[in-house]
C-alpha cells in the first residue's frame, strides 16, 4: 500500500513536470497550428541556464525567476523572425524549420557547456526531507508538485478569466473571426508564444536539481511530451491536463511492475488513443 | 522549351557519370555514392507520400528499418537464400507492415497523421530495441552471407553499386510511372480534396491503402539494399533520427520536384560527411542549415534551381 502511494506522489511529480512543457506547446499549436518540435530544446535551455546561473548567482530563487524569462525572450524572437516568415509557405515548411532549430539549439547548448552531465543541488530550504505514511519523501519533488498546481491554477486563471485570456481562447476556436474582431493576431502569436517558452524554461529550471542536467534530456522529454500532447488533443489545455496525469502514472506503475517495457506503454496508450478518437481525448478538431 | 531541353542534357550527362562513377571515383568516394543511391529511394518514398498524398510521415524509419531487418534475417536463418530474394522479403516485410498500419492511417491527416506514424516509429523501435533473442538489441546483426547474384561477386564494391542503381532506379521508374496510372490520379485528388473524392465515388480509403503499401515496399526494399551494403544492421535503421534524416533529405533537395531526393540525399550525405570532419558539433552547422534553407527556399534546392532559370 505504502509503495502504492509512493509511487503516485512519484508519477504525480513527473506528470506535472511533463505538463508545464506540454501545456507550452500545447498552446502553441492551438494558435498558429504549428507543432513546435524545438520547444523541448527551450525545456533544455531553461536547465543549463539555471546550472549557469547559480554558478554565478548562488541562489536557485534566482535562476527560477531569470531563466525562464531569458528563455522566453528566445521564443518571441524565434517566433518573430523565423515562424512568421515561414507561415505563408505552408505548415510543413514550418514543420520542418523547429527541426532544424531543435537541432542546432540542442547542439549550441552541447557546444557551450560541455556534453557531461551536470547538476543543480537542490535549495537549501528543501532539501529536506517529509514522512509520508511512514516514508521518508524528498521534500523538493513535493515543492515541484505544488508549485506545478500553483502554475497550472494561474494559467487556468488567465485563460478563463483575464481580457488576454479570452483573446487567446477566441483565436484557438476561430482564428479568422477573431482577427476580423480586430485582434492584433502577430502580437498575440508573440505573446502566446512566449509565454510558452516561459513555460518550458521554468520546467527545466525546476527539473533541474530533481532530473539532473544531461545533453539527452530534451530528446528524452521529446516523446513524452508529444505523448501528452497528442493523447490529450492537440490544442487543449485540459487534455493536457489529463493526459500527462495518465502518462505520468502510466511511467511510474510501468517501471514498478514490467521495467522492460515501461517505455512501450506510453506509445502504446498515444496510438490506441489516436486509432479510436484520431482528434484525442479532448481535441476538438481533427 | 530550353528548360526542357537542359533538363535533358543534365539528366544524361548525370546517368553517363552514374555509369562511369566505379572507375573514375576513389573506393571511398564510391561508398559514399552508394550510399546516396540507396537512401534516394528512401527519401523518394517519403517525398511521393507527401508530394502524391498530402501526407506527412514522421515515421518512415519503420518501413526501412523492418526491411532491413527482415532481409537480415532472412540471410541469416534461411540457408542459401539468394541475394535478390533477401531483398524483396524485406520489401515484402516493409509492405506488410506498411498494410497493417495502413489501416489505422488511412483515417487521419495532417499533423495527426504525422504523430501517430511517429507513435508507431517508437512503439516499433521499443519492440526491436527490447527484442534482443531475434534483432540483437543494441548490438544488432552483422555477420551475414552476402551471397552472389548470377555468379557475380557482390564484395566488389562496384559490383553492388551497380546493383543498388539498377534496382533503385527500378523502383523510382515504378514510383514515377504510379504517377501516370488512374490510380496515382485517384489519390492525387484525395490530396487536392478528399471529399470531392469520395463522392465523385473513388474508394477513398482502399487506394491509399495501397498507395502506402507500394511506398512501403520500395522503403523496405531501400532498407534491405542499405543493411547488406553497410554488412550490418542496427536499431539506428528504425530510429526516431533516421526518419528525421529522410525528411530532411527530402526536404533539402525540394519535395516539389522528381529528382528533389535524390540531390538531397546525396547534399545529406556529403554534408554529414565533411562537416563531421571539422567539428563534432556539425549537427549545429546542419540545424542552421536547415534553418535557413528552410527560411529563404522553402522549395529546396532545385526550387532555386527553377526560380532562376
Amino acid at each position: 500500500m505504502e509503495t502504492f502511494v509512493i509511487q503516485f506522489i512519484h508519477g504525480l511529480v513527473y506528470g506535472l513536470l511533463l505538463f508545464l512543457v506540454a501545456s507550452g506547446l500545447t498552446l502553441v499549436f492551438g494558435m498558429m497550428s504549428v507543432l513546435n518540435i524545438a520547444h523541448v530544446s527551450f525545456y533544455m535551455l531553461g536547465a543549463y541556464l539555471s546550472y549557469t546561473m547559480f554558478k554565478v548567482m548562488g541562489n536557485f530563487w534566482l535562476a527560477l525567476i531569470i531563466c525562464p524569462i531569458i528563455v522566453a525572450f528566445l521564443g518571441i524572437l524565434m517566433e518573430r523572425f523565423i515562424l512568421r516568415r515561414v507561415h505563408a509557405a505552408g505548415h510543413v515548411q514550418e514543420f520542418v524549420i523547429t527541426f532544424g532549430i531543435l537541432f542546432a539549439l540542442n547542439e549550441a547548448i552541447i557546444w557551450i557547456w560541455g556534453s557531461e552531465n551536470l547538476s543543480v543541488p537542490v535549495p537549501s530550504a528543501l532539501s529536506g526531507s517529509l514522512l509520508i505514511m511512514g516514508n521518508i519523501y524528498p521534500a523538493y519533488r513535493l515543492f515541484i508538485l505544488f508549485f506545478s498546481l500553483f502554475i497550472l491554477a494561474l494559467l487556468a486563471f488567465i485563460l478563463m478569466k483575464t481580457r488576454l485570456g479570452i483573446t487567446v481562447r477566441a483565436m484557438v476556436s476561430d482564428r479568422d473571426m477573431a482577427e476580423a474582431l480586430g485582434t492584433n493576431a502577430p502580437f498575440v502569436f508573440m505573446l502566446v508564444m512566449g509565454i510558452g517558452s516561459w513555460l518550458a524554461g521554468l520546467a527545466g529550471v525546476i527539473a533541474a536539481p530533481f532530473l539532473g542536467i544531461s545533453s539527452g534530456m530534451g530528446l528524452d522529454f521529446l516523446t513524452d511530451c508529444f505523448i501528452v500532447t497528442v493523447t490529450g488533443g492537440l490544442g487543449s489545455l485540459w487534455g493536457a491536463v489529463v493526459a500527462s496525469f495518465l502518462i505520468g502514472q502510466l511511467s511510474s506503475f510501468g517501471i514498478l511492475f514490467m521495467p522492460r517495457f515501461a517505455i512501450v506503454f506510453g506509445f502504446l496508450l498515444m496510438a490506441v488513443v489516436l486509432v479510436i478518437k484520431p482528434s484525442g481525448l479532448f481535441g476538438e478538431k481533427a | 522549351m530550353r528548360n526542357r531541353n537542359l533538363y535533358h542534357w543534365v539528366g544524361i550527362a548525370v546517368g553517363v557519370l552514374a555509369v562511369l562513377f566505379p572507375h573514375i571515383l576513389p573506393r571511398f568516394q564510391l561508398r559514399m555514392v552508394t550510399e546516396i543511391v540507396i537512401v534516394a529511394l528512401l527519401a523518394m518514398t517519403w517525398k511521393m507520400m507527401l508530394n502524391e498524398a498530402g501526407l506527412f510521415s514522421f515515421g518512415h524509419a519503420v518501413y526501412f528499418g523492418l526491411g532491413a531487418y527482415a532481409s537480415v534475417l532472412g540471410w541469416l536463418h534461411v540457408k542459401g537464400l539468394s541475394l535478390m530474394s533477401g531483398i524483396l522479403l524485406g520489401g515484402f516485410a516493409a509492405a506488410l507492415i506498411g498494410f497493417i498500419l495502413s489501416a489505422f492511417l488511412v483515417r487521419m491527416s495532417g499533423t495527426y497523421y504525422a504523430l501517430l506514424t511517429l507513435a508507431f516509429n517508437q512503439l516499433i523501435w521499443a519492440i526491436v530495441w527490447k527484442w534482443r533473442a531475434v534483432t540483437g538489441g543494441d548490438d544488432g546483426l552483422g555477420k551475414f552471407p552476402k551471397p552472389d547474384l548470377l555468379g557475380i561477386s557482390m564484395r566488389d564494391p562496384a559490383n553492388y553499386y551497380y546493383l543498388s542503381l539498377a534496382i533503385v532506379a527500378a523502383c523510382m521508374f515504378l514510383c514515377w510511372y504510379f504517377t501516370k496510372t488512374p490510380l496515382g490520379s485517384v489519390v492525387k485528388s484525395i490530396k487536392s480534396n478528399e471529399e470531392r473524392a469520395k463522392f465523385i465515388g473513388f474508394n477513398v480509403g482502399v487506394s491509399k491503402v495501397i498507395f502506402l503499401t507500394m511506398l512501403a515496399f520500395f522503403a523496405g526494399v531501400s532498407g534491405a539494399l542499405y543493411a547488406q551494403f553497410q554488412e550490418f544492421v542496427g536499431t539506428s535503421s528504425i530510429d526516431l533520427v533516421m526518419s528525421t534524416n529522410v525528411i530532411f533529405m527530402a526536404f533539402i533537395g525540394g519535395v516539389g520536384h522528381f529528382w528533389g531526393p535524390l540531390l538531397g540525399s546525396g547534399t545529406y550525405v556529403y554534408l554529414s560527411e565533411y562537416l563531421s570532419r571539422y567539428t563534432d558539433r556539425w549537427e549545429l552547422i546542419f540545424g542552421i542549415v536547415v534553418v535557413i534553407l528552410v527560411l529563404f527556399a522553402p522549395q529546396g534546392i532545385l526550387g532555386i534551381a527553377r526560380k532562376k532559370t
